[in-house]
């Protein structure tokens, strides 16, 4: 056991994989950077609202005026550093934490794909992908031939994670028997161009869909590993991410899957890649003056190697501790996020506070949008940790402004996949009694039904 | 962008028509294609352009007796004042929930029902012989409840309030004022109409800015604040410590036993978003494509098993009847028996939630705010 361990940690690889992967990862994160700036969002949704919903535990991350934007500044071009290898490592740890920073501010933008890029760039602060085609290396004056096969291993495997449990996630009753959320937003996606009132309209195209996208992410990383089917998986992983880019509102996801999937195919490939590149940079006049080339940047310490080995258990793990929780996972959403359930469920809310003075015995409810922004408040409504944190920012506000015992109750109805809306909190429960955190909330009423699948 | 869409349209198609040329086509699972322009239609040909004539009408002959009251104020020209007033205010109930065109642009809905109104906002304004309203202060100083204030306001009885404009020209000066912006807002936004109409039809797309979309998000937003919160929600104290008796609709034609009009005013504006949720032109007619219909098409094709226009249809009667139980002296209702309010505000609540919860998720309504995954 112990020495197959061994032999699998001497394997090599071609350093320009990881060279490869490291300039598509950083080129699209600067291009993600600027456009999250560009499209005005640093202002809407950090800048503008006058509370943001926190992940527990994070209170403490918030953004800071208008310096938030030196921070989306940083993180872009630390971005741009890791993609021409410039200063690596110190650059993929600014980038990692100014990433993930970002991320935490509010958890109203969350996103599976931003949690994504926060756990791979951590990944990648252990990887040596400046060994190869890298301004650092053009600086020390050599760059390595190989580097150790795991390195490009565990992208891989962090890919397949991600693709197999959002297939694992879509084993469900919902998505499979009722073809569910994809039958009202393919229907409702009447607009696309030839296909919008055609196929989008079809019944059994709702359900080729359902079925084919299960499908394709529980196979679709096996398909990329063997070499004889890679060519076409990669065509479908195209296929796939552009149908989903048109359809959905996604952003960059689908660009970052396209890219990274690249990882996959073989050494000569990622070396052909890297001389194509070098073409186009030679052209605009960027010339790579041919330096020392030493054999192998072995990485294998056994500090990066534990850490990348926890990380990785933790990453299989995470995702099924929905299982710790009673319920229905889609209605509660205890352990919902961070386990690649990705476009599963069409949820929408509606939900008002009541604040009960209880000195005098009077109530009244609260108006949602002098607290949150539109976008916060459409998100709170049919997410149980959001109601309580809000629940508990506006009992504080009251608080403060001269009421001294106050109870406040939430007035809550919740859509899920098609069903008809329920009442979501249970009326009578003190929201303010209720404590933040990661034990089962009993005030969640149950759903009406019964999802049955993982 | 555009051409990507179509070149990647035209790739799914291809691959599916291979994959699939070989299965035979007897299943009855195609969902027809619901024309969303035909809604659109009914709704500019036969709601929204008449109901905003209907306004226009009510709007000159409120001009005509406005007029005829500020040349020679007396109860003759005065009560043909009020009851002109009361005929556009009723009209407005259906008119106010289209904040779309040209009604969005010159926020004709603020500018022409905010309440309460700022009393000294308007004395200052009278006083100072103001005629351009178009400072955002100013909206709660015109409109109908500004009217409403200098038709029943000013003083506390119809012969006090004539004696105020035969004192003070000042007091007259601004009523014209108010009536002419009314008048003018009003031509601004139905001319509009005769070259908006046709963009707006055909703009359906499930886009933030498509026609269709807005128009469902100013329905449903008209439902939950102008209609509930303003007119029931706000009086009856559901959001604050007290029932606020002063800022019912109309107050002052209530307060100073002119005329008991607020339930009226609830009960045309709950008529109105009936008739538009079930596509009819008047009460009268028949039921025309709509939201219900867009609504009973999903449900026929399986999208949603419940039949929510149904159940929005009968809780609109239900919350009718409910209103219908209320004084029709809304500041009365409010101080003497408030808990009629409060029902009423519960069964208008229900509606919103199945509005704003089931009919957007099943219309998908799009709002591109922000990226999305689903979650």
């Amino acid at each position: 056991m112990n020495t197959t361990i061994k032999n699998y940690l001497n394997q090599t690889q071609d350093s320009s994989s990881l060279a490869l992967f490291r300039m598509g990862f950083g080129v699209l994160m600067t291009l993600s950077m600027i456009r999250f700036i560009s499209k005005g969002w640093v202002e809407k949704l950090y800048l503008e609202p006058s509370f943001h919903f926190s992940f527990y535990g994070f209170e403490w991350v918030k953004p800071f005026g208008d310096m938030t934007y030196l921070l989306f500044l940083v993180c872009c071009v630390s971005a741009f550093f890791v993609a021409i290898g410039y200063k690596y490592r110190i650059s993929i740890i600014i980038f990692f934490l100014s990433f993930t920073y970002i991320e935490l501010m509010d958890k109203t933008t969350y996103l599976n794909h931003y949690y994504f890029i926060s756990i791979l760039s951590f990944l990648m602060i252990f990887l040596p992908a400046n060994s190869y085609y890298s301004i650092d290396s053009k600086i020390k004056g050599y760059e390595f031939e190989k580097i150790p096969k795991w390195c490009t291993d565990c992208i891989k495997m962090l890919l397949f994670i991600v693709y197999f449990y959002s297939g694992l996630a879509k084993i469900n009753s919902d998505w499979l028997i009722e073809a569910q959320p994809l039958k009202i937003w393919l229907t409702s996606s009447y607009d696309l161009p030839i296909i919008g009132s055609t196929l989008m309209q079809q019944n059994w195209v709702h359900y080729a869909m359902s079925w084919g996208g299960m499908f394709y992410d529980l196979f679709i990383a096996f398909l990329l590993l063997y070499s004889r089917t890679r060519i076409f998986a990669f065509f479908l992983v195209v296929f796939f991410h552009l149908f989903t880019a048109i359809l959905f509102p996604i952003g960059m996801f689908p660009y970052i899957m396209i890219v990274g999937s690249l990882i996959f195919f073989d050494q000569k490939t990622h070396k052909k890649m890297i001389k194509i590149i070098d073409f186009i940079l030679k052209f605009f006049g960027f010339k790579s003056k041919k330096i020392k080339r030493l054999k192998l940047n072995s990485n294998n310490n056994s500090i990066v190697l534990s850490i990348v080995a926890v990380f990785f258990i933790i990453q299989l793990c995470f995702p099924f501790r929905y299982l710790l929780y009673p319920g229905e996972l889609f209605w509660n959403e205890q352990g919902y996020r961070f386990s690649w359930r990705v476009m599963l469920i069409e949820k929408k809310g509606i939900t008002n506070l009541k604040v009960l003075n209880k000195e005098d015995g009077k109530s009244f409810m609260v108006m949602n949008e002098e607290f949150l922004s539109e976008f916060q408040e459409r998100q709170m409504s049919f997410q149980p940790d959001f109601i309580l944190e809000y629940a508990h920012h506006v009992g504080e506000y009251y608080k403060k402004n001269g009421m001294n015992e106050i109870e406040i109750y939430a007035d809550s109805y919740v859509t899920l996949n098609g069903r008809l809306s329920q009442r979501f909190v249970d009326p009578n429960v003190n929201l303010m009694n209720e404590k933040r955190g990661f034990k089962n909330k009993t005030w969640i009423l149950a759903l009406d039904d019964e999802i049955t699948g993982l | 962008m555009k051409t990507l869409k179509i070149l990647i349209s035209i790739s799914i198609l291809s691959i599916f028509i291979i994959s699939c040329s070989s299965s035979s086509d007897d299943e009855q699972s195609t969902i027809p294609e619901f024309d969303r322009s035909a809604v659109l239609s009914n709704y500019a040909d036969n709601i929204i352009v008449p109901r905003l004539n209907n306004f226009k009408s009510s709007v000159d002959y409120l001009k005509e007796s406005g007029d005829a009251f500020i040349d020679s104020p007396d109860i003759t020209t005065y009560t043909e004042l009020h009851n002109s007033w009361l005929e556009a205010y009723i009209n407005w109930q259906y008119v106010e929930m289209f904040n779309i065109g040209k009604a969005e642009e010159i926020m004709f809905f603020s500018k022409t029902n905010t309440y309460p109104v700022n009393e000294g906002r308007i004395q200052e304004n009278i006083n100072n012989e103001k005629t351009n309203l178009s400072n955002p202060n100013d909206w709660s100083c015109q409109g109908l409840p500004g009217l409403d204030y200098m038709i029943h306001g000013i003083a506390n009885s119809e012969n006090e309030i004539i004696n105020q404009y035969i004192q003070n020209p000042l007091n007259g000066k601004y009523l014209k004022v108010v009536l002419d912006e009314l008048n003018n807002n009003t031509d601004l936004v139905l001319n509009d109409w005769s070259t908006y109409r046709n963009t707006f039809v055909n703009s359906v797309e499930n886009t933030a800015t498509s026609a269709f979309n807005m128009l469902t998000n100013d329905f449903v937003y008209y439902f939950e604040k102008g209609l509930r919160t303003n007119k029931i929600g706000i009086p009856s104290g559901v959001f604050s410590n007290n029932p606020l008796s002063t800022k019912v609709e109309a107050y002052y034609s209530s307060k100073n036993g002119i005329e008991d009009v607020s339930r009226d005013l609830i009960e045309n504006a709950l008529n109105a978003v009936d008739l538009v949720f079930q596509g009819k032109s008047s009460n009268q007619s028949p039921a025309g494509p709509s939201f219900k219909t867009y609504l009973d098409f999903i449900k026929a094709n399986n999208v949603s098993a419940d039949d929510i226009g149904s159940i929005v249809v009968n809780k609109i009667q239900t919350a009718n009847q409910k209103i219908l139980d209320l004084n029709k002296n809304f500041i009365n209702q409010v101080e003497n028996d408030n808990s009629k309010m409060l029902t009423a505000f519960d069964a208008l609540q229900t509606i919103v939630v199945n509005l704003k919860t089931d009919m957007l998720s099943l219309f998908n309504v799009a709002v591109d705010y922000t990226d999305a995954d689903g979650d």
